[in-house]
């Protein structure tokens, strides 16, 4: 994993392909290679769909060696939703196979000469580059099974449906997982339409002949692999409640908090609640003969995922997660699981992110383009999108630009992204994450909950105001360190709780690349991340004024608790000074 | 009060712990604290209560301290294991990440109340559903009536198929004639055993 593979799509005669050595970004991986290319390479006042920009696909440190949960993939750009810096990630079998083909990174840059679409295909025999024309306007499900028919079922597909080719903001990166689906997005800010803008519709990766990548030290990378196994298994999150529930195990503890956000965030309760909870998807799954545990690649063992199958027992999508679920479920007002998994199954197919999506209806329900609580109307709409009609770009635009189009004032945003599954109102702390990330609103920001461990930032006195302040930037840091391993997030929750785990995972990297990484190298590599996206953004045109909630957080109390946001302005403001 | 009691087999029970997640009724003593409810009156673990439920609310609050946490008449509980994500860990009971929801927190009454026979209200979620619901229903809870009918219209043939025994006020029924009953009144009695 020491080249990397750059596409330029404007060269004479259509794209060419080069592989570059590493260079500069020698040792870098996942989040911390993408925003290091994109804070490098992209001028920050570029148009995100330009030539200017660039599109960097990345896998972690350690995708591609035999440590489970290396997965992830990263995404990055300038966004097209937010223009700020973005890294989207997502789990899938891309990451590992890419790595085990080499490389480091693929990155498309330059303008296409035409609006030709091309697909691209990687084995360990070199780069192949092709237009077809056939392909466009095609779905991910569509697509993937061309690509299958064209290059046998040992591939694995990093594609865009026809959201990224009409350039929408909200448009995915989707990923293939284990059985070949393309179940699984690079979903947030809008990633889609920069691959769509580069004229690259799907590339296909055959990892076949090539071995899993080795580690400088066999002996101490297995005795940690173990270890790490170990940790994740024995943990009650990870080793039973991931698995059996799935992330949507979430709802009914967020809705009793009175956190979940309902029918466009004017609630914080969702009285069916019970009706899509993680419990009743679980049962619904496994009755009818789908599956409540299941991993998005191979060497998960978290298996947090499932399958889910509709009445007769056939498969209509993967198990919507805890996002997609709220999003298309109690943001809309819509208690139905099988018309959220519908909705869950065209994102996918039209290469949406759920979130995003889910938000944007709601919004379009507060302003009465459809009754909340209408599944058949947030399904047409969706659809609508799908075909690219002209109400369809709308909602394909975002929820901020359906906002304004509809004139809705409740609008959930940050930075022009939609807030995910938590009423900041509710709970306050990750608010101040949503307000400050350097990706627009976002609850991965701020997920990798490790600081205590890895003492980000020194200690923090929980019963200090300031506290949520400290506890967002150091988990913010945390988090963008994990994102640079190809670690899932949800390892997190074990190495919060056993410093045996979190011990693991280093010495793993340190086996893998002959390093002697401590905590605070670790806690380095976060601060250095976020410094890069922070200066991009700067030169942006971003200010202390684009980190704040929309107003309404602040001025309309979320009922049951009959609270606004409370975290000031001034103290928002103190979150990056380190 | 409608009393009705099923005999059913394992495989039945899962669907049964859906309309728990919903919260159901129990009279017990009130004007004591969480601990004492759960463990002296309810029959749970310290050590249970300790380390595997994670995270409790009390009337939508989360709570840190089971022992001084309060439960009056009419009182909703809601019981968890451990959780994913940011927010599982914020609302865990006692845990680093609580100042994130210090907003919602539970704080403590400034008054009490003689113990005395009161209805509370207990939800459980995830792996205590799956771990204590069986408990629950083998002794019997309160649940409202409009969710068990609803529970009982949305059944399938292999649910009446395997259902073995049900009882309405002591008295045989055939189970299917379950799905014709409209429960009206706020309560119904449900216990529900594997023999």
């Amino acid at each position: 994993m020491d080249k990397v593979l750059r596409i330029d799509v404007g060269a004479e005669g259509g794209p060419k392909a080069a592989e570059k050595p590493l260079g500069e970004y020698a040792g870098l991986g996942g989040r911390a290679l993408t925003s290091a290319i994109v804070s490098k390479e992209v001028p920050p006042l570029c148009h995100p769909l330009g030539e200017d920009n660039k599109l960097i696909i990345a896998p972690g440190l350690l995708s591609g060696t035999t440590a489970a949960m290396s997965g992830r993939l990263s995404v990055g750009c300038k966004s097209p939703l937010t223009g700020t810096i973005k890294e989207a990630n997502s789990g899938g079998q891309a990451a590992q196979v890419l790595a085990r083909l080499g490389y480091a990174a693929i990155v498309l840059e330059g303008k296409p000469k035409d609006d030709t679409l091309y697909k691209v295909f990687i084995n360990k025999d070199g780069v192949t580059i092709t237009p077809d024309n056939n392909l466009k306007m095609l779905g991910n499900y569509d697509l993937v099974d061309k690509m299958k028919a064209e290059f046998g079922d040992k591939i694995t597909c990093i594609s865009i449906g026809p959201a990224g080719e009409m350039k929408m903001s909200n448009s995915t990166v989707a990923i293939t997982d284990m059985e070949l689906r393309p179940t699984r997005h690079a979903a947030r800010g809008g990633v889609g339409a920069v691959m769509g803008a580069k004229g690259i519709k799907v590339i296909v990766l055959d990892d076949t002949g090539m071995g899993m990548r080795s580690p400088k030290d066999p002996e101490k990378f297995k005795k940690a692999n173990n270890a790490w196994v170990e940790g994740l298994k024995k943990h009650p999150v990870t080793g039973e409640g991931l698995p059996a529930y799935g992330t949507n195990i979430l709802a009914n503890i967020i809705n009793e908090a009175g956190a979940y956000p309902t029918k466009n965030f004017m609630w914080g309760r969702f009285e069916d609640c019970s009706k899509i909870s993680g419990e009743t998807q679980a049962e619904t799954e496994t009755a009818r003969g789908g599956k409540a545990t299941h991993g998005c690649h191979r060497g998960c063992i978290i298996q947090c995922s499932g399958i889910y199958v509709d009445k007769d027992g056939h498969y209509l999508t993967k198990q919507p997660e805890y996002e997609t679920v709220w999003a298309h479920g109690a943001n809309c007002g819509i208690n139905d699981l099988d018309s959220i998994a519908m909705l869950d199954r065209l994102d996918d197919d039209y290469g949406l992110d759920t979130i995003e999506m889910g938000s944007t209806i709601g919004v379009a329900m507060d302003a009465g383009v459809a009754e909340f609580g209408d599944a058949e109307a947030a399904i047409n709409l969706v659809k609508e999108v799908g075909k690219g009609t002209p109400l369809g770009r709308i909602l394909g635009s975002g929820t901020a630009v359906t906002g304004k189009v509809f004139g809705v004032e409740r609008v959930p945003v940050v930075k022009g992204q939609a807030l995910p599954a938590y009423d900041p109102r509710g709970i306050q702390g990750i608010g101040v994450t949503y307000a400050t990330s350097t990706m627009g609103a976002d609850h991965t920001s701020g997920y990798a909950i490790a600081t205590n461990i890895l003492k980000v930032g020194g200690y923090v006195d929980p019963l200090k105001p300031e506290g949520q302040i400290e506890l967002s930037r150091n988990l913010q840091i945390a988090t963008a360190a994990v994102d640079s391993t190809g670690m899932c997030l949800f390892i997190a929750f074990a190495v919060l709780d056993q410093p045996d785990t979190f011990q693991a995972l280093i010495d793993m990297l340190n086996a893998f690349y002959d390093l002697s990484l401590t905590a605070d190298d670790v806690t380095e590599l976060g601060k250095s991340i976020l410094k890069k996206e922070r200066d991009f953004n700067t030169r942006a045109g971003f200010t202390a004024e684009h980190d704040r909630l929309p107003e309404f957080f602040k001025k309309e109390p979320l009922p049951s608790h009959n609270l606004t946001f409370q975290v000031k302005d001034e103290d928002l403001d103190t979150l990056y000074n380190w | 009060m409608t009393k009705l009691f099923l005999i059913v087999p394992d495989s039945l029970i899962r669907r049964f712990l859906l309309i728990l997640q919903q919260g159901f009724a129990l009279k017990v003593h009130v004007g004591c604290t969480v601990e004492e409810l759960l463990c002296q009156q309810l029959g749970l673990s310290p050590e249970y209560l300790e380390e595997r439920i994670q995270t409790i609310f009390l009337d939508g609050n989360p709570i840190d301290d089971v022992t001084s946490a309060y439960v009056r008449s009419g009182s909703t509980i809601a019981l968890s294991a451990a959780l994913p994500g940011l927010a599982g860990a914020t609302l865990r009971k006692g845990g680093y990440y609580a100042p994130l929801r210090s907003q919602i927190s539970y704080k403590q009454a400034n008054y009490t109340e003689a113990a005395h026979e009161g209805l509370v209200f207990l939800k459980l979620f995830n792996l205590s559903l799956k771990e204590l619901g069986p408990v629950f229903l083998s002794q019997g809870v309160l649940v409202d009536g409009k969710s068990l009918s609803d529970f009982f219209r949305a059944q399938l043939r292999d649910f009446w198929e395997d259902c073995r025994v049900a009882e309405m006020d002591g008295e045989r029924i055939t189970p299917m004639k379950l799905r014709e009953i409209t429960w009206q009144e706020q309560y119904v009695f449900l216990r529900v055993s594997t023999r």
